[in-house]
């Protein structure tokens, strides 16, 4: 880790200081953590004093924050949109679901692990997190960026093949996005 | 002989090759393509001949008739034979294998007869006897295309005797009065008539042509009549066969009548005939453009248009200064250029895809690039914005209205604009923007033969937009030759105390806007096209079978909001001419009475009247 | 040489200005609805990040173009825009040249969201137009009205008879109905609620932002905060008595956008058709008494 921070030119350490600033969220609220970002958002913890606005559309957005469980078809729903959004783009899963399941583990129609998936940046734990916790962990996020270190983005391109294999087992085959992730790969300068 | 009698002759000779070979169609249109070059190529040499005269070689009741070239004349010459060759390069795909094209060059020709004789007569009788050749042949080329063309061209049919026996009204009543038909002889007499009488007078021949040029409240058989036809009838209909109404109006209005005459014509206080002309003017420009906005097929929208920018050729007459007279005059050359480029455009649609309905097109950017370019171009012209020419005369047009104290006609001018940009955005959305239907993948882009008139065009659009003067040159000439102040024009706008207008430094700072734009946009990272299934749905997967499109009813919402104005204005409208047709045929109908003694007083009192006028007459 | 500098420094200025102004009104809005808010300097922040995004997808050739078009556009109106110490080229282009080319930007936008064929993107620009059509005829009149009783239409010589006046002669003083008119069409030109319909985030999804992403957002946002100074500025110069001198013009600007985002911060959004009625039925009526008033 320490080597990528050094390999960083000075240009890109001021534009990690200044990009970091502004954080648009788009939430993908399927579960009951919705209910955490209002007070999230207005007058008691006011989360746009960071930067951080919701934002409508996943072209718009920098922040993939998806709250609670999702089940096979709400999964679908949400490679699209991450497949959507403009990199460099953070997954941040809220809630105990997007970690294990919690309190779905049994269930038969969720998914149990978010990042085997997509990419996830950071995760909130807790059934629910308060909207304490969505503050810390967008800091947290802040911090990331600062130090170069948020880069999960990046690992959807490198490891393609192991998040595609993930999704085609679970959704019982492939799906088309009509985004062709091979070709962006090259466009990032990744392989 | 000279070259106006060339011509025509040639002309005539068009119309008499076409009936020839009217069974080869490429004899047809190389026939017409070589006249309409040749036509056209005439119709440029004339420039040194402005001022000449040329007398048919014998004498009609005791008078000399003829045909006379004026720089108005010249410039109504060059732009028919000009959009008539253009529209026969389009024609040359466009109507192969279509039903009805055997006499479509034939028509073409005729009209263009008829319209050169009206514009290059000297006096009313020629004038007359070519403006009936030109109403004949309007009607024989609206009525090409299959029954509802049949249907619509009777309506113009109905509409266009009404005006040929108004201005026979005139053309007699002028003589009687003047006793000359030569409109330099009347011009020389009029001051001698009492102001009621011209009032009068000019009423009647207004009146043909305000039927003719499509003027609100008789413009209700232009849509129809322009839309069911052949598409590129449209284009030549819409671009300059209505303009030929607005060529009487400002010949009678500032050639034969003259400015100073009609400015006598007050009503009450700042009320004038002007300004009546005016409100009819406006009225033009904003119902049908409003109209405009619901309709669903496109040649349809544009013909809605080509009423509706009538209005703004009338108001510019109408506004009497020399801005505005200029504005009105550079309008009808505008005008004709983007209406023509829009309706190729659409043309090429119609010949690639078979349709022209708003809601069944879309996406079309991707396969036609070149079509889409030019409705581009020719709806920046049509809605009046800059750089292109629309903007300038318009711009002439709001200013002579402003400073000439209309502010309402000017707000009407605003209007009809803002109607005319909502539902141009809507025709090149609806067809060129938007999504793709499957069935459309395999369209291609329009040959050389179709896309050679809409570069010409587009280049005409956009040179006119950044160098009116260009134009103004000609026009200042027209208005010197009709007596009026000339408009003091520059190579790239106008001249004037405050305000000027340079189009020129308008456009070089618009284009150093996107030059600037452009290195902002280049110091992000490289952009990546996507195809239109990669799209924002709320998280739904597109695909060619969702449909995923905005353009039915596309302003629903002002739909709403005008419907009840429209209901009032347009409907109360056609009900009232409706129950005053209604009531003059009842009377008409009441002459037939049956009785054989009142159809013998009928005869006598015909003969007694005929006998009379014959006196006066001879 | 002075209009050179002019030329260059002029965007840059502007766009310090407006993008200091958007940050401050997101300030304000923030401090009524009792939070601390974001720092002045965000939209700063939000532009450098969006030109920095490392995928920018776009949708065809238009696409792109529009997005020049759109900036080119405003700084072409920005240019012929009288501000204090600069109008050089009020001469080659008066108030109606001004009212035209405001609308290049719209088009050009209307055309790049008419190709990233999303329907939320056409309702978007769908609406953008009927409010043009609500908030252009009561805007155009009242200069319509202005310029008809100072015989010119030229936007320069306009400020200077205000100047010429003093106090009494701004135009919402001389004029109180059309300045009323034109300072409520001119909360619909600013696209700040209640005339908020063509963004809408609830309804269309941002309308014709949906497809918007990385620097295309940024160079429509740049293009916002050009254009938000610019449309203020015309307000200005036609009623408030133009600038004499700098502190005066940003004076103006400031009282002028709080005024403004005021009414922003507390107001709904109306319906499309209830925003094109009420343009139709209050500022237009004042706009046409105004000018009766001016005839008679």
């Amino acid at each position: 880790m320490d080597e990528k921070i050094t390999q960083r030119s000075v240009w890109e350490k001021i534009s990690a200081k200044l990009s970091k600033r502004s954080l648009w969220m788009l939430h993908y609220c399927t579960g009951c953590g919705a209910i955490e970002l209002p007070p999230t958002m207005t007058a008691r913890f006011d989360m746009e004093r960071f930067g951080i606005n919701p934002m409508v559309t996943p072209r718009q957005a920098d922040i993939l924050l998806i709250t609670g469980y999702l089940s096979v078809k709400t999964l679908k729903r949400v490679v699209l949109t991450y497949e959507q959004m403009q990199a460099p783009k953070y997954v941040v899963g809220f809630g105990s679901c997007t970690i294990n399941g919690g309190m779905y583990w049994n269930s038969y129609s969720t998914m149990k692990s978010l990042d085997r998936y997509i990419p996830v940046e950071t995760y909130i734990a807790g059934c629910m997190p308060r909207p304490e916790a969505i503050i810390a962990s967008f800091n947290e996020l802040i911090n990331k960026i600062d130090r170069g270190e948020a880069n999960s983005w990046k690992d959807y391109y490198n490891n393609y093949n192991f998040y595609k294999e993930n999704q085609e087992h679970t959704f019982e085959g492939p799906i088309e996005t009509y985004n062709d992730i091979k070709a962006d790969a090259a466009l990032f300068n990744i392989k | 002989m000279s070259i106006v009698s060339n011509l025509l002759l040639l002309t005539l000779l068009g119309v008499l090759l076409n009936v020839i070979f009217y069974k080869s169609e490429v004899v047809q249109k190389y026939i017409s393509l070589i006249i309409f070059a040749i036509l056209t190529y005439l119709s440029i040499v004339m420039y040194p001949l402005v001022g000449s005269h040329f007398e048919i070689p014998f004498l009609i009741a005791g008078q000399h008739i003829g045909f006379t070239i004026t720089y108005l004349n010249y410039y109504f010459a060059l732009m028919i034979t000009g959009i008539t060759l253009l529209t026969v390069i389009f024609s040359l795909k466009f109507i192969k294998g279509k039903e009805g094209n055997t006499h479509y060059y034939t028509v073409l020709f005729l009209k263009t007869f008829g319209m050169l004789g009206v514009i290059l007569s000297s006096d009313l009788l020629t004038f007359f006897v070519f403006w009936e050749i030109m109403s004949w042949s309007t009607f024989a080329l609206m009525s090409t295309g299959g029954e509802p063309a049949h249907r619509s061209a009777f309506k113009y049919f109905v509409f266009a005797v009404t005006a040929s026996m108004i201005l026979m009204a005139g053309v007699i009543l002028s003589y009687s009065l003047f006793g000359s038909f030569d409109f330099a002889v009347i011009h020389g007499k009029m001051a001698s008539l009492s102001l009621p009488m011209t009032g009068f007078l000019l009423t009647i021949f207004i009146t043909s042509f305000s039927i003719e040029s499509a003027v609100f409240p008789v413009h209700s058989w232009l849509p129809d009549g322009y839309s069911n036809t052949f598409t590129t009838f449209t284009a030549y209909l819409s671009g300059i066969s209505t303009r030929i109404g607005i060529y009487g109006i400002i010949l009678f209005l500032f050639g034969v009548f003259g400015i100073q005459t009609v400015d006598k014509l007050g009503i009450i206080g700042k009320i004038n005939f002007r300004y009546v002309f005016g409100i009819f003017a406006a009225l033009t420009m904003i119902v049908p453009t409003f109209t405009a906005l619901y309709q669903h097929d496109a040649k349809k929208l544009i013909a809605w248009h080509s009423v509706g920018q009538g209005g703004y050729m009338l108001i510019g007459l109408a506004s009497g200064s020399a801005l505005g007279i200029a504005g009105g005059m550079f309008h009808v050359l505008n005008h004709m250029a983007y209406v023509v480029l829009i309706v190729f455009a659409i043309a090429s649609v119609e010949y690639r895809t078979g349709t022209t309905n708003l809601n069944k097109l879309g996406g079309l950017i991707k396969k036609m690039p070149v079509s889409y370019l030019a409705l581009l171009f020719g709806i920046i012209g049509l809605a009046g914005l800059p750089p292109m020419n629309g903007f300038v005369s318009k711009w002439f047009i709001y200013r002579a209205l402003i400073l000439g104290g209309y502010p309402f006609l000017a707000i009407a001018a605003v209007i009809g604009t803002l109607g005319t940009i909502l539902s141009v955005y809507k025709l090149i959305h609806n067809m060129f923007l938007g999504q793709l239907p499957e069935r459309y993948n395999d369209v291609k882009e329009v040959g050389f033969s179709m896309q050679l008139p809409m570069w010409i065009l587009m280049i005409v659009v956009l040179g006119l937009g950044v160098y009116p003067g260009l134009a103004m040159g000609l026009i200042a000439k027209i208005q010197v030759s009709l007596g009026l102040a000339a408009v003091p024009y520059a190579l790239h706008g106008i001249k004037a105390a405050s305000g000027q207008l340079d189009m020129l430094v308008v456009s070089a700072v618009f284009i150093g806007g996107i030059a600037v734009t452009w290195i902002i946009y280049l110091l992000g990272n490289r952009r990546k096209h996507v195809g239109q299934y990669n799209n924002y749905a709320g998280g739904n997967f597109l695909n060619k079978s969702v449909a995923y499109n905005f353009n039915y009813e596309f302003y629903a919402a002002l739909e709403h909001v005008i419907d009840p104005y429209r209901k009032k204005i347009i409907e109360r409208t056609e009900r009232g001419i409706a129950s005053v047709t209604d009531a003059v045929s009842e009377y008409i109908r009441r002459i037939y009475t049956g009785m054989i003694n009142t159809y013998g007083i009928y005869v006598v009192t015909a003969f007694v009247v005929t006998i009379i006028i014959l006196k006066e007459l001879i | 040489m002075n209009t050179v500098l002019w030329i260059v420094f002029l965007p840059i200025l502007l766009f310090v200005i407006g993008t200091f102004m958007l940050g401050y009104s997101r300030k304000y809005v923030a401090r009524i609805e009792r939070r601390y808010g974001p720092p002045i300097q965000q939209v700063f922040y939000d532009i450098f990040k969006l030109m920095s995004k490392k995928t920018n997808i776009s949708h065809g050739w238009m696409h792109d173009f529009a997005i020049l078009m759109l900036l080119g556009g405003t700084l072409l109106t920005m240019y012929f825009v009288p501000v204090p110490g600069f109008h050089f080229f009020a001469q080659y282009g008066d108030m109606l040249v001004i009212m035209y080319i405001l609308l290049i930007p719209a088009l050009g936008m209307a055309l790049g969201v008419g190709e990233t064929a999303n329907p939320n993107g056409s309702i978007g620009i769908s609406r953008a137009l009927m409010m043009l059509a609500g908030y252009d005829i009561p805007f155009v009149l009242t200069f319509i009205g202005f310029a008809m009783i100072n015989h010119t239409t030229s936007m320069y010589e306009l400020i200077q008879v205000q100047q010429a006046g003093g106090f009494a002669g701004w135009g919402l003083i001389s004029q109180p109905l059309l300045g009323i008119a034109a300072l409520i069409a001119l909360q619909g030109m600013l696209g700040e609620k209640p005339f908020e319909v063509m963004v809408a985030p609830h309804e269309i999804a941002t309308g014709p932002m949906t497809e918007m992403g990385g620097k295309f957002l940024g160079i429509m946002m740049i293009q916002h905060a050009i254009s938000i100074v610019v449309e203020l500025t015309i307000y200005i110069n036609l009623f408030l008595g133009g600038a004499v001198n700098w502190f005066d013009y940003l004076l103006k600007l400031f009282i002028l956008f709080t005024a403004l985002i005021s009414v922003n911060a507390v107001f709904g959004r109306f319906r499309t058709d209830d925003a094109v009625r009420f343009m139709w039925k209050i500022p237009l009526p004042l706009a046409i008494i105004g000018i009766l008033f001016i005839i008679f």
